[in-house]
């Protein structure tokens, strides 16, 4: 596929960007899932114009029909990989479907990380890691175990394969796409149904036990929650994150790379709507702009 | 970046030259990392303000663990970035995962 805009993020910020860039004509596609937006689990009380309690997920949902009325696709999917391409960028989506376009906005919001289980701050280091990518190679030839429902557990049990002498995928209700779950699946890994609910060992991990009873016995828990982390996305893209994972933009909603945006939460705090919604505006306009030769 | 920073490049270790450091220095500070590591790409240029912000305070280095496995296993390393600290040449501690240069300034100024 191919578009003059790619909007990674389906939050406020990236849905308001969306509706900004396909205003100024560019080609525009939107991917992410409404559900993951922190806004959609959210009741509203302070946003301009907005008397009372307003449920998030009902404004996420009138905002992806708006952005869609003025003619934004909507692909309802993790992003699992971003590269530079030529002279524009390449954006990998879980059913393994490049989008090739000129400008990126960057509209994740911030990633939960942690899973908050006994043990799991205790051994971190110990056996406990958030990111397969890094730790893979010292677990050569031992058991580990994947935690995390979305495309991230996915694409790092596949990883581990290669690596680890067993693989354990925990399914506490698995949201990733079924092609990388097929993938996951016909790497070696082993899917277990079950909720995490501590981690046990001696000097390093040794057991993951499940809620109803069971134990897994494992030198590692990968702790890999949702899609492919804003920073990973940003990193992939050419930009550094800041160390508290926020992403530097100047008041054009540019980064530090030509053609790539960020607007949201992703920037930094205040973590409000109306300061994501006001940002997607301006990263909006801006890409498309940018898209098309703009000045 | 700014035409008055210059950036730093900070001792890269092997594990040849680890004690030799470890142990020529009061306090020393060893950055645990892998090029493939992205976290530990975003800890370089913290390293790189560190080696000069400490200087005459503590060492600071880089030990690469995919080059320098044997360190890794003498130290139960199995997550990176893991910054390795030494006081004396006796390891006072181990912080696993990015830090701010704030948080890792801190922490030596309390040592």
């Amino acid at each position: 596929m191919i578009a003059d805009v790619v909007i990674i993020g389906c939050g406020p910020a990236g849905l308001q960007a969306g509706i900004h860039s396909a205003r100024k004509k560019a080609d525009t596609v939107i991917i992410g899932k409404i559900g993951n937006s922190a806004l959609h689990g959210a009741h509203i009380e302070n946003y301009f114009g907005i008397g009372g309690m307003t449920d998030g997920s009902v404004l996420l949902k009138k905002g992806l029909e708006q952005a869609l009325s003025f003619g934004c696709r909507h692909i309802d999917l993790d992003v699992i990989g971003a590269a530079e391409d030529g002279d524009g960028f390449r954006i990998t989506v879980e059913s393994g479907e490049d989008i090739v376009c000129r400008s990126v906005v960057i509209a994740t919001g911030i990633s939960r990380m942690k899973l908050g289980i006994p043990g799991e701050k205790e051994f971190l280091g110990k056996g406990v890691s958030y990111c397969a990518e890094c730790d893979c190679n010292f677990y050569k030839g031992l058991r580990v175990a994947m935690i995390g429902n979305g495309s991230k557990a996915a694409v790092s049990a596949e990883l581990m394969t290669k690596y680890a002498s067993t693989v354990y995928w925990i399914d506490s209700g698995i949201s990733a796409d079924g092609s990388l779950v097929d993938r996951a699946r016909e790497a070696g890994v082993k899917i277990i149904a079950g909720i995490p609910e501590k981690i046990i060992g001696g000097k390093n991990v040794e057991t993951l036990l499940l809620s109803d009873g069971s134990a897994i016995e494992a030198d590692g828990i990968f702790i890999e929650l949702g899609g492919r982390s804003s920073s990973d996305l940003a990193m992939d893209l050419g930009v550094m994150p800041k160390a508290d994972d926020s992403i530097k933009i100047n008041n054009r909603c540019e980064t530090s790379v030509e053609r790539v945006f960020a607007c949201g939460d992703v920037t930094g705090r205040p973590w409000q709507l109306a300061k994501a919604v006001g940002e997607g505006a301006v990263a909006g306009l801006n890409a498309a702009d940018a898209a098309k030769g703009a000045p | 970046m700014a035409d008055n920073q210059v950036s730093v490049v900070v001792t890269e270790l092997t594990d040849n030259t680890f004690d030799e450091f470890v142990n020529g220095n009061k306090i020393a500070v060893i950055d645990c990392w892998a090029p493939w590591c992205g976290p530990c790409r975003r800890m370089t240029p913290i390293m790189e303000e560190l080696s000069t912000e400490l200087k005459g305070t503590a060492g600071v280095a880089k030990l690469n663990v995919d080059n320098s496995p044997a360190i890794s296993v003498r130290f139960g390393i199995r997550a990176i970035p893991t910054l390795l600290i030494f006081k004396e040449g006796v390891l006072v501690d181990t912080l696993v995962g990015l830090r701010t240069k704030e948080d890792i300034l801190e922490y030596i100024e309390t040592m």
